[in-house]
């Protein structure tokens, strides 16, 4: 291997003004160059001593019980004699460069329990849209989720994307968001430790995150119905919670759900009343789905829209729940048809048998 | 079933006007407009069919259903205020509902229809079953098919159903339409109403179709594929006296009547013509 000197000085160690022999303690006293080929491995440690102890314990630890035999090294990611700081350009650790640098072994080689298109997925998100597109380097990197040299499994509880961390990563960047979701019935059992409450992942999605607006969005108006209910039409959590289910089916039966089906994205869905990261119960007075506030949720989009729409139940799971006129109706309504439809028939089959009954006596 | 002797004063071929030219536009319009109705507005009932998310996969398919089915209630609100306005300001008009007003004999015609056919009582009878009964009560053993005046029952519970069905539909769907007036007038619960009302009326009227209409007038027998009164307006005079007898025998009567006061009156001109004709002759030399 031959290392060029100019790589050295362009390097941030070389700028620092360290040489050789600074990494390459066994280079110390030798006169006799070229030297041997192989030296012993650098230890970043010496200088370095807070990272390789993170590295030390995180997934990527070669010390871990059931480590692969392959983990990432210092310079892995960083590279060798070449090291350029963080924040410069041509960095592999620079925010637009990070993605294809952890992408070299978790692109096919390590994927995990979820496979190579999960990873790959983030490529298609948001977020990877401003880091490559735009150049936005503020957005998410696969660092700023997972950290850089403490990465720790998910289902580690000390992970940063762990269930129990999640909010808080994502609220780093998204602080106003957090807040919203913290003063919200989710966020409040979620501050409690309650682990089955929905955290940003579970409705947003984890590397595949779009923009709401976005059709194919995991959040996109026509979509969110089919996330809200992949809680609230289960049994096992609505009689744990005390929430009440068939809310997916009862918006479904509703002009709103069916046109929402179909694809009409300006009808309204889950959100468009009950909110969003800050869902509050209907007895919150700062919630929009409050009988005070009714009138102007439903006014977002029925302009004018009064008192009369608190007058009356949304979600209506059976008969007897609605209101009893309407009761009345559909149970006069099924025996008129019932009755009208049998009663024609009956002429009908007559006629028929009257018919042929001549047929036969002529 | 020929129940009335052929008038010589109405000819087997004769043609009459069973349907103006108005009310076939009328019924076309409506035909046009329920079918566009039923197409569009259906798939909101059956929305879990696995068909129409493939209908509606196109962008804006499902939004263009909902300008088609508005489109074609306003097509169906033209047709009923043409219909009431014809019906009201001509005189065929009023004569067409003065023939359509529902009378006790149509009961009593559907009854005895439906007992004819069967023919359940003559069984009895035939049997000696409820001699006193039916000797009381002659009605009951259905001997004849009823005779039908213009409109049958059949025509006239149809035609009823129409109306009440379309003034259901015109007046729940119009305030499905503008929600936003329907808020302002009633509580959240009645416009529940609107929405619920629209779904079975339009189911009832869609299966009454699919069984009164087909049968009465395109799979029954006799009128198999079709009756085509709706297409050309024209009933013969062998029709009219098989099927609507009472009218038949109100032409003829008229004819009658007609033709007795043109003999008397050309009896009376021939004599006035025979007593003044002399006198004429005298004058001209």
């Amino acid at each position: 291997m031959s290392v060029d000197g100019r790589t050295l000085e362009s390097s941030v160690h070389g700028q620092a003004g360290l040489g050789c022999i600074d990494c390459h303690a066994d280079l110390k006293g030798v006169k006799d160059f070229p030297h041997a080929e192989k030296l012993k491995r650098v230890d970043c440690a010496l200088c370095h001593a807070k990272p390789a102890q993170d590295l030390k314990v995180s997934i990527h630890s070669p010390d871990r019980p059931g480590a692969p035999v392959a983990v990432a090294t210092c310079a892995d990611c960083h590279g060798t004699h070449d090291i350029r700081a963080k924040n410069d350009p041509d960095s592999r650790v620079f925010a637009l460069n990070l993605p294809r640098t952890c992408e070299k072994c978790h692109g096919e080689r390590v994927v995990g329990d979820r496979g190579a298109e999960f990873i790959k997925n983030y490529e298609t998100s948001v977020h990877f849209r401003a880091l490559g597109k735009a150049g936005l380097t503020r957005s998410a990197d696969c660092s700023d989720c997972h950290g850089s040299h403490l990465i720790r499994n998910v289902h580690d509880a000390a992970s940063q994307v762990s269930r129990g961390r999640i909010i808080q990563t994502c609220g780093r960047c998204h602080a106003r968001i957090e807040r919203d979701y913290l003063e919200g019935v989710h966020g409040r059992d979620y501050v409690r430790g309650g682990m089955d409450v929905p955290v940003c992942t579970d409705c947003h999605s984890e590397h595949a995150i779009l923009s709401p607006r976005d059709a194919r969005s995991t959040v996109y108006a026509t979509n969110v119905a089919g996330v809200c209910s992949h809680c609230h039409d289960d049994e096992v959590l609505s009689k744990q919670y005390g929430f009440r289910t068939s809310r997916l089916k009862t918006f479904s039966s509703s002009f709103h759900g069916v046109a929402s089906k179909f694809g009409e994205a300006r009808v309204a869905n889950c959100a468009s009343c009950h909110g969003f990261h800050g869902i509050r119960p209907s007895s919150d007075p700062r919630s929009p789905i409050n009988a005070a506030n009714l009138a102007r949720t439903c006014g977002k989009c029925h302009a004018g829209a009064g008192r009369n729409f608190t007058r009356g139940k949304i979600h209506v799971v059976s008969a007897e729940e609605s209101n009893p006129a309407a009761n009345v109706i559909r149970v006069f309504y099924i025996l008129l048809i019932v009755v009208v439809i049998s009663v024609s028939l009956l002429f009908i089959a007559a006629d028929l048998w009257g018919r042929l009954r001549e047929r036969w006596n002529r | 079933m020929e129940q009335i002797r052929r008038s010589p004063l109405i000819g087997e071929d004769e043609a009459f006007v069973r349907m103006s030219l108005v009310e076939r536009l009328q019924h076309g319009a409506v035909l046009v407009v329920f079918v566009l109705l039923i197409l569009t507005g259906l798939p909101l009932l059956l929305h879990r069919l696995k068909i129409f998310k493939w209908v509606f996969s196109p962008e804006k398919s499902f939004y263009i259903r909902g300008l088609i089915h508005r489109a074609a209630a306003v097509g169906l609100i033209a047709a009923a205020v043409w219909h009431a306005a014809s019906t009201a300001f001509t005189s065929r008009g009023r004569r067409n509902l003065k023939d359509m007003r529902p009378r006790v004999k149509d009961v009593r015609d559907a009854v005895q229809s439906l007992g004819f056919n069967l023919g359940f009582s003559r069984y009895l009878h035939r049997h000696g079953l409820g001699k006193n009964f039916f000797e009381r009560h002659p009605f009951w053993l259905f001997k004849t098919a009823p005779l039908f005046e213009r409109y049958s029952f059949i025509e006239k519970f149809e035609y009823w159903a129409l109306v009440w069905g379309t003034m259901i539909m015109i007046l729940s769907g119009f305030f499905m339409w503008r929600v936003d007036l329907s808020l302002r007038l009633f509580p959240l619960w009645v416009h529940n109403i609107f929405i619920l009302v629209h779904g079975y009326e339009a189911v009832l009227a869609l299966l009454a179709i699919l069984t009164w209409h087909m049968y009465n007038v395109h799979l029954n027998p006799e009128d198999f594929p079709m009756s085509k009164v709706w297409l050309n307006g024209k009933m013969t005079g062998r029709e009219l006296r098989l099927r609507h007898p009472l009218e038949y025998r109100r032409i003829h009567e008229g004819r009658l009547s007609r033709k007795r006061a043109e003999t008397r009156a050309g009896e009376a001109l021939a004599g006035r013509q025979a007593r003044s004709r002399p006198k004429k002759s005298q004058k001209r030399p």
